[in-house]
């Protein structure tokens, strides 16, 4: 072997021991876990204890559980209407952003949409308490004109508000970043074909954008489906999101066995949502012969 | 004469920090076929664009068959315009890029179809209907951008440098089938271009602009014989420019003095030229006689071969004059051969007073 085989098997050895960490660290957490949970949904639970077993109990109880298809939907069902909610509250603003606002006004709101993510979301969540509870601050405004108390915690649009919190930002952030990637010369072509400017958007610049605008959607559903600090603490459990039910099998009974089951739906679930976006996504490139 | 199709009446563009078009007036014909000529950054782009409406003129009036199009929004107008760039839209196939004019105005699916239908034919593009345009060659898409403009029957036409993207090759196949596409249609074109032969080979007439102003229109032999000033003289074609002082002008004939010697040039009334009024005499390449005997006397120069371009029939010559200025003679090749190898020859040129154009120099 000569020096120059040497010195070039030095500094692969070198680049590996820089590689190596992150693929360590996901197989330790992420895949391991993963197993774990796998094997462990086959455990049972006695006297409050998890034991190891193989049993298919945990998987029957659950899924034959009316409480948890009917919580496995509406989980389903709120991930989805905060997706769309989130979408089309963002579209308009992401537009302007592409579209109209001065370099300087798109720095300025660019940054205000990350300056959220400074502050942890357990607590943004739970400043929205101030505003929303009986006692709080809307409902003692409206209470002085002698309205209310609208009750505006422990519901649909408590948990909405707190799923917009968590997604809004990023949603309108990756939309703009697909906006602002639509060739201007399409737009102007659609105009000269007699394409007026609401048109147009729907005709073209939508289109355009396809993959990055079902992309944020995807991420909105994802973060939404998996969140729990919105439907416990606005939500106060009530009604119950899968998340909630997986704190709850715990908490109660100690029954981390159908803990894993709730979390391996759910994980399942993601998956093939996320596998179906991005089909839906780059399904027309794919199409090419 | 009838009321032109299209009016540009002291068309002025300006824009923060700089003005791109000054004051055009400009009449553009039914059915005729005309390019706006010049370098980059003239202001050839932009005049199209404002009859396009994507661009709103800062002063004057534009007329569309009498009518001010000034406000008039670009959704709300009828010039198609094909794109330097095509614009096609890529997330739709041939077909529907093409029917997309026709959707606009909301006709129904069926008789869009109907209607889009030969104008694939007509370009040549109809078994590829159902592709994406990315899946096309840049000639092909170049015919989808043709039908997409045509497919609503314009009356007008607008072109921008629609042929740049394409091969040497296609370029002239794609000029004469634009060509014969615009008299069989019988509708106004308007060229955008920067190429001489582009233009030249096309339009009915050219309009050529330099910084923002027209210099010269009509059409081309007449702007290749006679230019109107230097900038268009060194613009089109290969004219060779030499100043002067008027020393006399008798029986039509004006004496020029130059740097080489006595010009005698062919005197154009119009304008009022005095004696010692500075001028230039534009001779063009292809009217000078290259020989190689010595020069004599007047309109007879002679320089050192230092270049040759050699295209088929045609070769252009570059001569050295000695200070320090080239002279281009462009020639037949049967008619160079006689004279063997020429490089680094010295060689003489003449040519007969009636060929030359006199410019006034300002």
């Amino acid at each position: 072997m000569n020096q120059t085989d040497r010195a070039n098997r030095r500094s692969s050895l070198f680049a590996w021991a820089l590689a190596l960490p992150m693929p360590i660290w996901q197989t330790l957490f992420f895949v391991a876990a993963l197993l774990f949970l796998v094997v462990m949904s086959f455990w049972s639970v006695q006297n409050f204890r998890v034991t190891p077993d193989f049993t298919f109990d945990n998987w029957i109880k659950i899924y034959s559980a009316g409480y948890f298809r009917v919580t496995y939907v509406r989980t389903v069902l709120y991930a989805l209407l905060a997706a769309t909610l989130a979408s089309l509250i963002a579209f308009p603003c992401a537009y302007g952003l592409a579209f109209k606002a001065s370099p300087l006004m798109r720095r300025i709101v660019v940054a205000s949409l990350i300056m959220p993510y400074f502050t942890s979301y357990l607590v943004r969540a739970n400043s929205w308490k101030i505003l929303l509870t009986d006692q709080g601050v809307i409902n003692s405004v409206l209470g002085t004109v002698g309205l209310g108390p609208l009750p505006m915690t422990s519901n649909l649009f408590a948990v909405m508000i707190g799923y917009l919190t968590l997604i809004l930002p990023i949603v309108i952030l990756l939309q703009y970043f697909s906006l602002a990637n639509v060739d201007r010369r399409l737009i102007e072509a659609a105009h000269n074909l007699r394409c007026g400017r609401v048109r147009t958007v729907f005709q073209v610049i939508i289109p355009s954008a396809r993959t990055g605008l079902i992309l944020a959607a995807t991420f909105a559903f994802i973060l939404s489906f998996g969140d729990f600090v919105s439907p416990s603490f606005l939500g106060n459990n009530k009604p119950p999101t899968l998340t909630v039910l997986m704190v709850d099998a715990v908490k109660s009974g100690s029954q981390w066995p159908r803990a894993a089951v709730v979390a391996l739906t759910m994980v399942a679930t993601l998956l093939l949502v996320a596998f179906l976006a991005m089909n839906f996504a780059y399904g027309e490139k794919r199409k090419r012969p | 004469m009838a009321e032109p199709l299209l009016v540009l009446d002291g068309v002025v563009k300006r824009y923060d920090d700089h003005t791109a078009v000054h004051k055009i007036d400009l009449e553009i014909a039914a059915g005729e076929f005309i390019a706006l000529m010049g370098p980059s950054g003239c202001g050839k782009t932009t005049t199209l664009r404002m009859i396009a409406g994507l661009e709103a003129p800062s002063e004057g009036e534009i007329r569309l068959r009498g009518r001010r199009m000034n406000d008039v929004a670009p959704w709300e107008r009828d010039t198609p315009l094909v794109w330097q760039s095509l614009a096609l839209f890529p997330f739709m196939s041939v077909l529907k890029n093409v029917e997309f004019g026709l959707k606009m105005r909301n006709i129904p699916a069926a008789e869009r179809t109907k209607k889009a239908m030969p104008w694939l034919e007509r370009v040549g593009i109809a078994k590829y209907r159902d592709r994406k345009v990315d899946q096309l060659s840049g000639g092909e898409r170049q015919r989808v951008a043709l039908a997409r403009a045509l497919v609503t029957e314009p009356e007008i036409l607008l072109l921008d440098e629609p042929l740049s993207a394409l091969d040497a090759h296609l370029v002239i196949r794609m000029q004469a089938e634009l060509k014969q596409l615009q008299q069989q249609l019988g509708i106004t074109f308007c060229y955008v271009t920067h190429s001489q032969s582009e233009a030249f080979a096309m339009a009915d007439r050219v309009a050529i602009m330099a910084e923002g102003r027209l210099q010269q229109v009509g059409p081309p032999r007449e702007v290749y014989r006679a230019p109107a000033n230097r900038f268009v003289a060194e613009f089109v074609g290969a004219n060779n420019l030499l100043s002067g002082k008027v020393k006399s002008i008798a029986q039509g004939i004006v004496m020029v003095e130059t740097a080489a010697g006595i010009m005698r040039a062919r005197e154009n009334p119009l304008l009022a030229l005095l004696p010692s009024d500075m001028v230039t005499v534009v001779v063009s390449a292809d009217r000078a006689v290259v020989s190689d005997s010595a020069a004599d006397g007047e309109n007879s120069l002679s320089g050192t071969v230092i270049g040759e371009q050699f295209v088929g029939a045609f070769v252009t010559l570059h001569l050295d004059l000695g200070d320090g200025r080239t002279f281009r003679a462009q020639l037949q090749q049967h008619a160079l051969e006689p004279l063997g190898q020429v490089r680094g020859k010295r060689l003489s040129l003449r040519w007969k007073p009636e060929h030359t154009v006199l410019l006034k120099d300002k």
